[in-house]
C-alpha cells in the first residue's frame, strides 16, 4: 500500500535548489501587505491567481498541503459570509459591492496565508526559531503532530463504541468517547515526553542538523515579492492606482497595468524556482 | 568481559501499589552480548526495561531501592537525558514517541541534542539509514509509514546516538515474519560487528530464541533468574514450539531452534501425519463479492471473494500494508466496499449486530471503572447479563478491577469481552496477539474454539503464524489487496519459506503443533 507513496516522495531535498522557509515567509508577508492595500478586483483576482500558481507548482506531500484547500474554503466562505450580513440590513448596489469587495480582500488574504501553509512545510519553518525558542517552537511542532492523531483517534473510537451500541451522540454517551481519547492522548503524551528526555533533550548542548541553505531561487522569490509589495504601497501613500474604487458611487474601476503586472509578479517562484517533481 | 549493565539489590514499587514491580533484582549483563527479557505479562519486563535508562524511577515516580549502573554511572544520579549518550531506549508501539516529523530529522534527534558536529551527523544518518535498509524513506514523514517501516525508523533514531546498550520493548510486536526476521537480524549484527549491548522484551519465543545468549526471567514477586536460554525458558515454563516439543516428548535439554530440533528429530519415528478432519461447511454467515476497497488513489483491495461460514475460524495473513484491517473493516461494515459488496443474509452487514470487530488497540474501547461495568456498557449486554460473556474469556476474577490497571493482555480480553457482548454471530480481531502473553493467548484461544462450536464465525489478522497454526482451520493469505491462497493451515502455511510453523519446518508440510507431532510419535 505504501510503495506507491514511495515512488512518488522519492526525490531528494536538494536544499541549494529549494526555497528557503524564510523566503516563503517574505513571499507570504508580502502577498498579504499588497492584498491589505486594496479592495481592487483588477489587483484582487490576479493575487488569487498567483497565490494558485505557487500552490500547484510547490506545495509539499507533507498532510500541510491540504491546508490550501482549507483556507480557500474559509476564503469563500468569508466573501459569502461578508456580503450576506449586508443583505440583512437596507440594500443599494453600493453597499453590496462594498461587501463584496471586503470580501475579496479577507479571501485573498487567507488564500495567501493557506498558500504559505502549503508550500512551507511547518516543521522545517519552527526548526527556524533561534536556539533560545528553541522549547516553544518544539512544543508548537508536537502541537502540530498531535492535532491529526487526535482527530484519527476520535474517529476510532466512535467506530467502536457505535459498534457496541453506545449512543455516543447523547450527553449519556460522551464518557464512552472522551474517556478512550483523552486517556490514550495522555499516554501519548507521557509517551512522548520520555522519548524526548530519553534522547537527550534538555541537555543544554545543541547542533543542527542540516539547516536549510539560502539560494539564489529563494532571493529572486525575496527580491519579486519585495518590489510587487512596494508597488502597493507606494501607490496606497500617493493615492494613486485606484486601490480602493469607490463604491458610493458605484463606478467602474480603475486599473494601473503596473500594479497588475505587480499583482502577477507574486507567481514568480513558480518560474525562479524549481518546483514539485512528478 | 566487562559489565555493560548492573543491577545491584533493586526492589521497586510503583505509585500506590502494595505489590512491587521488581523484587530483589541483582544482575550482570556483560557487554556485547543480546539479552531477553522473558516472562508473563505483570512480572517485571518492562520495568526492568526502563530502569536500565532510568525511565524508572525518573518518571514513573514510585519507591525504588538498590542501585542501577550503566557503563558506570549511577541512574539514580542520572536521569535519562544524561544517559542518551550511553543507552537508548525504543518503546512498545513507537508511532508516539517520534518527535519530529520527517524521517532524517527524526533520526538526527538525539544527536542534536547531543551536541554531535553536523558533519558526523551527516554520516551517522547515511550510515544508519543503510543499516536498517530505510533509505528510501528518508524524505518521508514518519506518520505516513507501516507498522514495520515505523519500528525501523524508531530503532534507527535511537542508533544514531551510537549508544553502547540499546533497550527496546517487544520491537517486533508489529511486525510480519519477515519484517521481524530483518530488524532481529539487523540487531545481532550490531551485537557482532559493534559489540553492542542490546536487552530486548519478546513474547514470540519462536522468533528471537535462536538469536539470545542471555535470558533474564521475570518473575512476579520474586527475583528474576538470569543465564543461558535453555535453562531459564524451561525454569519459567515458557519457550517456542520446539521446546514445548522437546518437553512432550524428553529431550534434555529441550531445543531452542528449529535447527536444533531437527538435530533431535534424526532418531523420532512419527506415524501417519494428521488429516484434520474439517467438519461440514456451515452456513455462510457473511461473504464478499468481487469486493474492492481504496484510499483515494490507492488500491487497498482488488477482487476479494470469500465467505465465512458458520463453526469457522480463520486466519487472516499477510505482510504489513497488504490489506487486512481494510478487509476486517469491509467485512464489519465500516469501510464502504468500492467495488463490489459484502453482504450478511442478502444485506449489507450492520456493525454490531451480524458482524463485531474488535479493534487492535484496546484502549479505544475501554471507559468505565470496573470490569462488569464495562461489559455492561455494551448495550446488548444489558439483556444477557455480563457474567456469561466474561466466563467465556475466563475473566470473572477480574470483574471488579479497573480496566486500566490490568496488564495489556488482560485490558485486551476485557475489550473483546465488551465488543462479543454484541451478540454479533461473526467476531473478527485485528492482531489481537500484539503483546498478548501466554496465558491470555490460551483464554483467546478458547473463545475463538467456543465461539466457533456454538454456530459463530471468528476471523483474525495475525503475524503470528504459530497462533494460526494451532486455532485456525482455514488460512487466507493477502498480498497487495489480493487473496492469493486460501486452505487449510497445512496447505497454505506449511511449505511457505516465511510463514511456516515451526513443526512444519522441522517435520513437513503436514505437522503444525508439538501436541500432535507427540502425539504421533510411534515408541521405538
Amino acid at each position: 500500500m505504501n510503495s506507491e507513496l514511495s515512488a512518488t516522495s522519492h526525490a531528494y531535498r536538494d536544499s541549494a535548489r529549494m526555497v528557503h522557509p524564510v523566503a516563503w515567509l517574505v513571499w507570504a508577508g508580502c502577498a498579504g501587505l499588497a492584498a491589505v492595500t486594496t479592495t481592487n478586483p483588477f489587483y484582487l483576482l490576479p493575487l488569487f491567481a498567483s497565490a494558485w500558481i505557487v500552490h500547484s507548482t510547490h506545495r509539499t506531500s507533507g498532510p500541510a498541503a491540504r491546508s490550501f484547500r482549507i483556507f480557500l474554503l474559509f476564503a469563500v466562505w468569508a466573501i459569502t459570509i461578508r456580503t450576506g450580513l449586508v443583505l440583512l440590513g437596507p440594500i443599494n448596489q453600493g453597499s453590496v459591492a462594498n461587501a463584496l469587495l471586503e470580501g475579496l480582500r479577507l479571501g485573498a488574504l487567507l488564500t495567501v496565508f493557506g498558500t504559505f501553509n502549503s508550500v512551507a512545510d511547518p516543521f522545517r519553518v519552527l526548526k527556524l526559531a533561534p536556539r533560545r525558542w528553541h522549547e516553544s517552537a518544539l512544543a508548537a511542532a508536537l502541537a502540530l503532530s498531535i492535532a491529526p492523531r487526535t482527530i484519527a483517534s476520535v474517529e476510532r473510537v466512535r467506530e467502536a463504541q457505535r459498534m457496541r451500541g453506545i449512543d455516543i451522540g447523547r450527553w449519556s454517551g460522551l464518557p464512552s468517547l472522551a474517556v478512550p481519547v483523552l486517556a490514550t492522548g495522555m499516554d501519548e503524551a507521557m509517551t512522548l515526553a520520555e522519548s524526548m528526555d530519553a534522547r537527550g533533550h534538555g541537555r543544554g548542548t545543541r547542533t543542527r542538523y542540516r539547516p536549510d541553505r539560502w539560494s539564489p531561487a529563494a532571493t529572486a522569490v525575496t527580491a519579486i515579492a519585495g518590489l510587487a509589495a512596494a508597488a502597493f504601497v507606494a501607490a496606497a501613500i500617493g493615492g494613486w492606482g485606484g486601490l480602493e474604487p469607490s463604491t458610493f458611487p458605484l463606478v467602474w474601476p480603475e486599473a494601473s497595468p503596473a500594479l497588475v503586472a505587480s499583482a502577477l509578479a507574486f507567481a514568480a517562484p513558480a518560474l525562479v524556482a524549481p518546483g514539485r517533481r512528478r | 568481559m566487562k559489565t555493560a549493565v548492573r543491577f545491584d539489590d533493586v526492589t521497586f514499587f510503583y505509585p500506590e501499589r502494595a505489590e512491587p514491580a521488581l523484587v530483589g533484582c541483582t544482575l550482570d549483563l556483560p557487554e556485547g552480548a543480546f539479552v531477553l527479557a522473558a516472562g508473563e505479562t505483570g512480572a517485571g519486563k518492562s520495568t526492568l526495561l526502563r530502569a536500565i535508562n532510568g525511565l524508572v524511577p525518573h518518571f514513573s515516580g514510585g519507591d525504588f531501592s538498590g542501585r542501577v549502573t550503566v557503563e558506570g554511572r549511577d541512574t539514580v544520579d542520572h536521569p535519562p537525558r544524561r544517559l542518551a549518550d550511553v543507552v537508548s531506549f525504543v518503546p512498545q508501539g513507537p508511532a508516539a514517541s517520534f518527535v519530529l516529523d520527517r524521517v532524517e530529522d527524526e533520526l538526527a534527534y538525539a544527536m542534536e541534542n547531543l551536541g554531535v558536529p553536523p558533519a558526523a551527523m551527516r554520516r551517522r544518518v547515511e550510515e544508519t539509514l543503510d543499516l536498517l535498509a530505510i533509505e528510501p524513506l528518508r524524505e518521508r514523514s514518519v506518520r505516513s509509514l507501516s507498522g514495520g517501516e515505523q519500528q525501523r525508523v524508531a530503532i534507527a533514531a535511537a542508533l544514531t546516538a551510537n549508544p553502547r546498550v540499546l533497550v527496546l520493548d517487544e520491537p517486533t510486536s508489529q511486525l510480519d515474519p519477515q519484517g521481524a526476521e530483518d530488524v532481529l537480524a539487523a540487531l545481532q549484527r550490531l551485537v557482532h560487528d559493534l559489540g553492542l549491548t542490546v536487552v530486548i522484551a519478546e513474547h514470540r519465543l519462536e522468533r528471537v530464541a535462536g538469536f539470545v545468549d542471555v535470558v533474564v526471567g521475570c518473575r512476579r514477586g520474586i527475583p528474576p533468574i538470569v543465564g543461558g536460554a535453555a535453562e531459564v525458558l524451561r525454569e519459567l515454563g515458557l519457550g517456542p514450539p520446539v521446546a514445548r516439543l522437546g518437553v512432550l516428548v524428553g529431550w534434555d535439554p529441550p531445543p531452542l531452534t528449529v535447527r536444533a530440533a531437527r538435530r533431535d528429530a534424526v532418531h523420532l519415528q512419527l506415524g501417519e501425519s494428521p488429516r484434520r478432519v474439517r467438519p461440514p461447511r456451515g452456513d455462510d454467515l457473511v461473504t464478499t463479492h468481487d469486493l474492492g476497497a481504496s484510499f483515494g488513489p490507492l488500491n487497498a483491495l482488488r477482487e476479494v471473494n470469500l465467505a465465512l461460514a458458520s463453526g469457522e475460524v480463520v486466519a487472516l495473513m499477510g505482510r504489513n500494508g497488504a490489506g487486512k484491517t481494510t478487509l476486517l473493516r469491509c467485512l464489519a461494515g465500516l469501510h464502504e466496499p468500492r467495488p463490489g459488496m459484502v453482504s450478511a443474509h442478502g444485506a449489507a452487514p450492520r456493525a454490531g449486530l451480524d458482524v463485531a470487530l474488535c479493534p487492535q488497540d484496546p484502549d479505544m474501547v475501554l471507559f468505565r471503572d470496573t470490569v462488569a461495568d464495562e461489559v455492561r456498557a455494551t448495550r446488548a449486554a444489558r439483556r444477557r447479563g455480563h457474567q456469561e460473556v466474561l466466563h467465556r474469556f475466563g475473566i470473572e476474577d477480574l470483574q471488579a478491577i479497573h480496566p486500566r490497571d490490568l496488564s495489556a493482555g488482560q485490558r485486551l480480553l476485557v475489550a473483546a469481552a465488551a465488543i462479543v457482548a454484541t451478540g454479533a454471530p461473526v467476531v473478527l480481531f485485528d492482531e489481537p496477539t500484539r503483546g498478548l502473553d501466554a496465558s491470555s493467548k490460551r483464554r483467546l484461544i478458547e473463545f475463538m474454539r467456543s465461539h466457533a462450536a456454538n454456530g459463530g464465525a471468528v476471523m483474525f489478522a495475525t503475524h503470528d503464524v504459530e497462533l494460526a497454526a494451532e486455532v485456525a482451520g482455514r488460512v487466507v493469505m493477502l498480498a497487495a489487496g489480493e487473496v492469493i491462497a486460501d486452505g487449510s493451515p497445512a496447505d497454505v502455511l506449511g511449505d511457505s519459506p516465511v510463514f511456516a510453523p515451526q513443526m512444519a519446518r522441522v517435520f513437513g508440510a503436514g505437522w503444525l503443533t508439538p501436541e500432535e507431532v507427540a502425539a504421533a510419535v510411534v515408541p521405538a
